[in-house]
């Protein structure tokens, strides 16, 4: 078994272990905050016995583990539940509020990773001069402030001023566009209709900057900490001493040392854009999984808060494996080592 | 015939919170043709910073100030742009360091970082070109399964075959001057000595001059036709290798020499830190003394 294969089985596993430890977590503490679920979906004016039934429907009698032995049953048959804030299966609800948060955070990362590492490597290759202290500040600007923050600013500057973007939503109202992936961007390809693909992209750019701002920050500084630590390496002295071009030696020479153990972090930074997703969905109007999850959990409904946060902790150890998987491919001692690395 | 590198008095100083301090205080330096050089010193005398100066490396270094001249092969590199200093290193001048394993780059295959080497020389080499050119070349340095070395990283192979492979990437582009620092002093001895063997054999086949920096008389002797003695930024000794060894004059060649360990036993040399001696001036054997 290749080294790779091995590595790969192994986050699986580990992944697995994760996801249960999460599932169980979550699951007790949605049960033990205060607030009779059952009573909260029927409202004020519900009967005493409507509220048992509802109760018993969800084996809320029962104690926590068996309750969550039903959680676990359910959820091998692909039943996350029925939500009570919506009435529809979890899972519809998810397929359905999902994709618009994967299209922005996709979007995001992407952002952070092609503005970022550049930014790092710039940073880096002029050490100390002042392309380095423009982007370190920069950087540090992106940093301090969260992405809502950013949010508001550049709605403000570019849709409300300066009104090249639009201030809200997908897509304007105007276009029919049949649901495919749920991502609109692709699912206006497919349809052929590039008016309704163009705004579809409009309207994405504002909320994908915001999100992406801070991780661009956060890359570029981890980039060129890394970089300059490894510009005093030896290999990079030889490098110069066989007269390599000086960008040449930045971007290969001083970048694939460097990026390796700065991938873990930027893939964690990444994940977390699923978060701060949450903020940013909320003041661009963006109809995605964040601000399903904030109305479920105001309302207690436990089926939707689990199916929620167990689709962000996937996608979590998701970016955690292809993290992994890339650092075993930049990395040949780890491609190559015989033994399994821990 | 113009020497292949001639340095004369040149200065050194760094630019500090303290102002300037000057490491080199005017040193001067000849290589000849097919010349092996070694210019020996304690740590911090200044050596490696001459090798630095004449690679074109320092004059990058903003807080260096040089002063003196340095010619390679009749040209100044002193007035040369940056660019220029950049396109012979690699190419008509190249450098062995310390440590090999560490002076290659980890995350790429030797094959691959060959090919950078040659390409400095014929920028559009392909691959087959290059392995072709590569393995020919290791095999100069007697290594002897060149397809499974090319195909390796550095960690995959010994200190002595990465040796073995710096040296043969030094001399790939066939350099009028080879500088090495301090070569192989992390590798053991035995190996050590094998590969400056092997790397002397080379650069006679060749005719490559060399710039050999040492703090070791021990291994110099093996391997130089003319010494330089450098203490504190200054030469204080120079001359045939042969006639220095027989014939040490200066207080401080004295000193490194006995600080060189023996078989024999007797123990750690007794050398003076510091002592007036050592800063005698300079003493010149006649070449014709040898």
């Amino acid at each position: 078994m290749s080294p790779v294969l091995r590595l790969l089985l192994r986050r699986l596993g580990i992944s697995f272990v994760v996801l249960i430890g999460v599932s169980m977590l979550i699951f007790a503490i949605a049960r033990i905050i205060p607030g009779d679920p059952a009573r909260i979906a029927l409202g004020p004016n519900a009967t005493a016995e409507q509220v048992e039934r509802i109760r018993a429907e969800m084996h809320l009698d029962e104690p926590i583990p068996v309750q969550y032995g039903f959680f676990l049953r359910d959820l091998a048959r692909g039943d996350l539940g029925t939500s009570l804030y919506t009435n529809r299966p979890v899972t519809t609800d998810i397929a359905q509020f999902l994709p618009a948060t994967l299209e922005l955070v996709f979007l995001a990362g992407l952002i952070m990773v092609a503005v970022g590492l550049p930014l790092g490597i710039l940073a880096a290759r002029y050490r100390g001069r002042w392309p380095d202290h423009l982007v370190r500040v920069l950087s540090l600007l992106t940093v301090s402030a969260p992405s809502f923050v950013w949010a508001v600013i550049l709605m403000l500057i570019f849709a409300y001023y300066l009104p090249f973007f639009p201030i809200a939503g997908r897509i304007k109202d105007i276009y029919e566009i049949e649901r495919v992936t749920g991502f609109m961007t692709i699912d206006t390809a497919l349809a052929g209709n590039w008016p309704a693909f163009w705004n579809a992209w409009h309207h994405l750019v504002l909320p994908a900057v915001a999100l992406s701002l801070s991780g661009i920050g956060q890359a570029a500084r981890l980039t060129r900490a890394n970089m300059v630590e490894t510009y005093e390496k030896p290999y990079i002295e030889m490098a110069q001493a066989y007269g390599f071009f000086p960008s040449r030696i930045a971007r290969t020479y001083a970048f694939k040392p460097s990026i390796i153990p700065s991938l873990t972090i930027i893939g964690l930074d990444f994940a977390a854009m699923l978060g701060n997703a949450f903020l940013v969905e909320a003041v661009f109007a963006w109809p995605g999984l964040s601000r399903y999850g904030v109305a479920v959990i105001l309302r207690k409904d436990l089926n939707a808060i689990m199916g929620t946060v167990l689709i962000i902790a996937l996608t979590f150890l998701i970016v955690n494996i292809i993290v992994d998987l890339l650092i075993a491919f930049l990395n040949p001692r780890i491609r190559h080592s015989t033994r399994a690395a821990s | 015939m113009s020497p292949v590198l001639d340095i004369r008095d040149l200065h050194l100083s760094f630019k500090g919170y303290g102002g300037l301090s000057e490491v080199l205080h005017g040193i001067s330096l000849r290589i000849e043709q097919g010349q092996k050089v070694a210019l020996v010193g304690e740590s911090g005398s200044g050596k490696s910073v001459t090798a630095r100066i004449v690679l074109g490396l320092l004059q990058e270094t903003r807080t260096a100030r040089i002063r003196g001249a340095v010619e390679f092969d009749g040209r100044d590199i002193g007035a040369m742009s940056a660019r220029q200093r950049a396109a012979l290193r690699g190419t008509e001048m190249s450098m062995i360091f310390q440590d090999p394993t560490s002076s290659l780059n980890p995350t790429f295959t030797i094959g691959r970082q060959f090919r950078e080497v040659l390409g400095r020389r014929d920028p559009g080499i392909g691959r087959a070109a290059s392995d072709a050119r590569a393995t020919q070349m290791l095999a100069e340095v007697s290594i002897p399964d060149p397809a499974r070395v090319l195909a390796a990283y550095p960690f995959q192979l010994s200190g002595g075959m990465n040796q073995r492979v710096m040296i043969a990437m030094a001399l790939a582009n066939r350099p009028k001057l080879l500088l090495a620092d301090e070569p192989g002093t992390a590798l053991d001895v035995s190996v050590q000595a094998q590969t400056l063997h092997l790397m002397r054999e080379l650069v006679d086949d060749h005719g490559t001059s060399v710039l050999f920096i040492s703090h070791n008389l021990g291994v110099v002797r093996e391997f130089a036709d003319r010494l330089y003695v450098i203490y504190r930024g200054r030469i204080v000794e120079e001359g045939p290798a042969a006639a220095i060894f027989a014939d040490p004059r200066h207080a401080y060649t004295r000193a490194l020499m006995d600080a060189v360990p023996r078989i024999t036993g007797g123990g750690l040399p007794d050398v003076p830190e510091v002592s007036e001696d050592f800063l005698a001036p300079l003493i010149r054997h006649e070449e014709d003394a040898a």
